[in-house]
C-alpha cells in the first residue's frame, strides 16, 4: 500500500515536472519584444513555399496590418513556422499590404531618367532578393496564379511602359486571383531599382 | 444748291446724334434712384461679409488646430500596437447532392466560426465552431476545437484543450471547406472513420531547422478514443472508434502521439505520425433492438494508429497522399469482449490550375477498409473548381463509389458545393 502512494507520488512528480519543464525554457529563451521586425525578403519566401502548401494564396491586401498579426501566428501554429519565419513572414505581408491603384503607365523615359547619380543595386541581385519568392529564379513562376516570363508570347511581350507601370503600382494578370504588391511589396525599390530589375528580366526571360 | 442740302443733312445729323447722346448719358431720375439703392444693398453685404470674416490672427489659429489635430490622428495608432488582439475567421458552405439511389437536395455543409484572442506574442486562444443543419432540420452545434496556445519560444509551442489529431495532414490542415479541393472528404477521414479527429490534452509542437532543411513535429499525450460496440445475437464486434476529444478517461489510460515532417526540397513535405495507448468499450447496443446494454467489467485494450503522409507542391500542380491505419486489440474480459479490428484508408490527389486561368481541375482516388463489410469503399473522385477568389471557390464533383452492393458506400454521387473562408 505504502509502496504504491509513493509509486504514485512520484508519477504525479513526474508529470508536474513535464509541464514545468517548457516553463523554465521558456524563461531562458522567450524574448519579450513583440512585435520585432522580420525578414522581407526570408518572408516572401517562406509565404510562397508554406502557404500554397494547403490552401490556395491569400492576398497580402485581404487583412489589416494587425489582423495578419493574429492570422499569422495561427499559421504558426498550423503550419509549424518557427518564430523567426513568423516574424519574416509577417513583415513581409504587412509591407505588401497596399491596395493596388491603377494608374496610367508612367513614361519608360522618365523612370529612367530618375536613375541619374543614384546608385542602383543589380537588376540581377534585386530580382533574386524581391522576386523569387513568387516568380521563380527561372521566371516560370514558383505559385499559381503568377505568370510564366519565358513563354514566347507571354506577359513580357507587352510594352515596357505598362510593365514598368505594373511593377511600381502593382498588378493583377487576367485571370488570376493573386496580386502582386507596388513593387512586390518592396517600397524601399527606388524607380532605378525598378528600372534595373525590369532590364534584367527582360535580358534573362523574353525571347 | 448741293452746299446747302449737305448743310442741312449735316445740321439734321448733328442734332440727332446730340439727342441720342443725352438720352443715353442722362438717365431718368428713377433709374438713378434704382441704381443707388442696388449700390446700397451691395454694399450691405460686403459689410456683412467684413464682418463675418476671420481676422489673419483668427486664421493662424485654426491652421495650428487643424496642424495639431493631423498630428493626433497619425499618432493615433494604438489599436495597430495592442497588447490584446481579437480576429476571427473561418468558413462556411452550402451544396447540392445527387445520390444514384437515394435522390436530390439541397444541404448546408457547415458554418465554422474561429475566434482568435492573442495576447502580444506570449498567447494564441484558439476556438472553432461547426454548426449543422442535420437531415431532420435541427441544428447541431459542436466545438471542433478549443487550444490556448503558449508560444515558449522560436520553435515550441505548448497548447492545451481539444485539439485536431496531429495523424495526417487532412484532419488538421485541409478539411475546411475553402482547402479541401473537393466537395467531400476521402473516405476514412470523417468522423468515425479510420483517422482520428481531435484529441483532448497537451500538445507541443513547432518547426526547427535541420542541417538547413525545415522540419515540424507535434508530440502529445490525451485521454484517447472511447469504442462503441455492438451486440449481434450475443456476438459481440467492435462496431467503431469516437475519436474525437472526450472530455473524461473512462479507463484512466492516457494516448501518446505526434508526428514528424521534413521538406527535403521546396515544395515537398514527407511526413510520419503515430500514436499509441489504451481504449475502452464505452457505448454496447443491441443491434437488433436498438437499446443500449449494460456495460461491466471492461478491459482497457490496446489501441495503436500510424499514418504517413505527403505533399508536393510544383507550380500550378499538386499532388498529396496520405495513408492512416488504426488498430484496436482484442478484449478477453467484459461484456463486450471481442477480436481486435483495424481500420485502414488512404487516399492520393492530383490538381492542376489551368494556366493563368480561375480554374483547377481535381482527381481523387481513395480507399477504406474497415472491420464493416457495408463500410468499405473505393471510390474515384473527379473535382473541377472555380476561384471566384482565393478563399470564394465554387466546386462540382463527381464520385463513382464502389462499395458493398445496394450500400450507401455503393452510391454514385454528383456534389455542387460554394465554399468561403473568412
Amino acid at each position: 500500500m505504502k509502496l504504491r502512494l509513493k509509486k504514485g507520488l512520484y508519477l504525479s512528480l513526474f508529470k508536474i515536472s513535464l509541464f514545468l519543464l517548457p516553463g523554465l525554457i521558456a524563461q531562458t529563451s522567450f524574448a519579450q519584444d513583440f512585435m520585432e521586425h522580420g525578414d522581407f525578403i526570408r518572408g516572401s519566401k517562406v509565404w510562397a513555399e508554406t502557404c500554397s502548401r494547403c490552401h490556395n494564396m491569400r492576398n497580402a491586401a485581404e487583412l489589416r496590418d494587425d489582423q495578419w498579426v493574429t492570422s499569422v501566428f495561427h499559421m504558426r501554429v498550423r503550419a509549424g513556422l518557427t518564430g523567426q519565419e513568423t516574424r519574416d513572414v509577417l513583415t513581409y505581408l504587412q509591407a505588401s499590404n497596399v491596395k493596388i491603384k491603377v494608374k496610367e503607365p508612367a513614361s519608360s523615359r522618365a523612370m529612367v531618367s530618375d536613375t541619374a547619380n543614384v546608385v542602383v543595386a543589380s537588376g540581377q541581385v534585386i530580382y533574386e532578393n524581391n522576386c523569387t519568392g513568387c516568380h521563380g529564379a527561372d521566371g516560370k513562376g514558383n505559385v499559381p496564379g503568377v505568370p510564366d516570363f519565358t513563354k514566347k508570347r507571354g506577359v513580357l511581350n507587352k510594352p515596357d511602359k505598362e510593365l514598368l507601370s505594373n511593377i511600381t503600382n502593382g498588378y493583377k494578370s487576367s485571370g488570376s486571383v493573386l496580386f502582386m504588391p507596388p513593387k512586390g511589396g518592396n517600397s524601399e525599390l527606388t524607380p532605378a531599382d525598378v528600372s534595373s530589375v525590369f532590364d534584367y528580366i527582360k535580358d534573362a526571360f523574353s525571347h | 444748291m448741293n452746299s446747302y442740302r449737305m448743310l442741312k443733312v449735316i445740321v439734321a445729323g448733328v442734332v440727332a446724334s446730340a439727342i441720342s447722346v443725352i438720352s443715353l448719358a442722362e438717365p431718368t431720375v428713377q433709374e438713378l434712384a434704382q441704381r443707388l439703392e442696388q449700390m446700397q444693398k451691395e454694399m450691405d453685404e460686403l459689410r456683412q461679409q467684413i464682418k463675418n470674416s476671420a481676422s489673419k490672427e483668427e486664421i493662424h489659429q485654426v491652421v495650428a488646430e487643424v496642424k495639431q489635430m493631423t498630428a493626433a490622428v497619425s499618432g493615433a495608432d494604438e489599436w495597430r500596437q495592442s497588447d490584446t488582439m481579437v480576429h476571427m475567421s473561418g468558413y462556411a458552405d452550402v451544396g447540392y447532392t445527387d445520390t444514384k439511389s437515394r435522390g436530390d437536395s439541397f444541404n448546408v455543409g457547415s458554418f465554422s466560426p474561429i475566434f482568435h484572442f492573442q495576447y502580444r506574442d506570449l498567447v494564441l486562444l484558439e476556438a472553432e465552431l461547426e454548426y449543422e443543419v442535420d437531415s431532420n432540420g435541427e441544428t447541431e452545434t459542436n466545438l471542433e476545437y478549443l487550444t490556448i496556445d503558449w508560444f515558449l519560444n522560436d520553435y515550441m509551442i505548448l497548447l492545451g484543450g481539444k485539439f485536431l489529431s496531429p495523424i495526417g495532414q487532412f484532419r488538421q490542415n485541409l478539411h475546411p471547406s475553402w482547402i479541401n479541393k473537393l466537395p467531400s472528404a476521402p473516405p476514412g477521414f470523417g468522423h468515425d472513420g479510420a483517422a482520428p479527429v481531435s484529441e483532448m490534452g497537451v500538445q507541443l509542437r513547432g518547426g526547427f531547422p535541420i542541417a538547413g532543411l525545415r522540419t515540424n513535429y507535434a508530440i502529445y499525450v490525451s485521454n484517447g478514443p472511447k469504442l462503441n460496440a455492438v451486440d449481434e445475437d450475443g456476438s459481440m464486434e467492435l462496431e467503431g472508434i469516437e475519436a474525437e476529444g472526450s472530455g473524461s478517461d473512462n479507463d484512466d489510460e492516457k494516448t501518446y502521439g505526434g508526428r514528424f515532417s521534413i521538406f527535403p526540397v521546396a515544395g515537398l513535405e514527407l511526413a510520419l505520425s503515430g500514436a499509441t495507448g489504451k481504449a475502452t468499450v464505452t457505448s454496447l447496443v443491441d443491434e437488433e433492438a436498438g437499446t443500449n446494454e449494460f456495460l461491466s467489467n471492461e478491459q482497457a485494450r490496446d489501441y495503436d494508429v500510424f499514418g504517413a503522409d505527403f505533399s508536393w507542391n510544383y507550380r500550378l500542380f499538386q499532388l498529396r497522399g496520405e495513408f492512416v491505419q488504426t488498430k484496436i486489440g482484442a478484449a478477453s474480459v467484459g461484456v463486450s469482449a471481442s477480436e481486435a479490428a483495424t481500420w485502414e484508408t488512404w487516399y492520393a490527389q492530383a490538381a492542376h490550375r489551368l494556366g493563368m486561368t480561375k480554374w483547377e481541375l481535381i482527381a481523387r482516388y481513395a480507399d477504406f477498409d474497415s472491420p464493416h463489410d457495408s463500410e468499405d469503399q473505393r471510390q474515384w473522385a473527379f473535382g473541377v473548381d472555380y476561384l471566384f477568389a482565393s478563399n470564394v471557390i465554387g466546386k462540382v464533383g463527381y464520385e463513382l463509389n464502389d462499395g458493398l452492393k445496394d450500400s450507401d458506400a455503393d452510391d454514385d454521387r454528383v456534389l455542387l458545393q460554394f465554399s468561403y473562408g473568412f
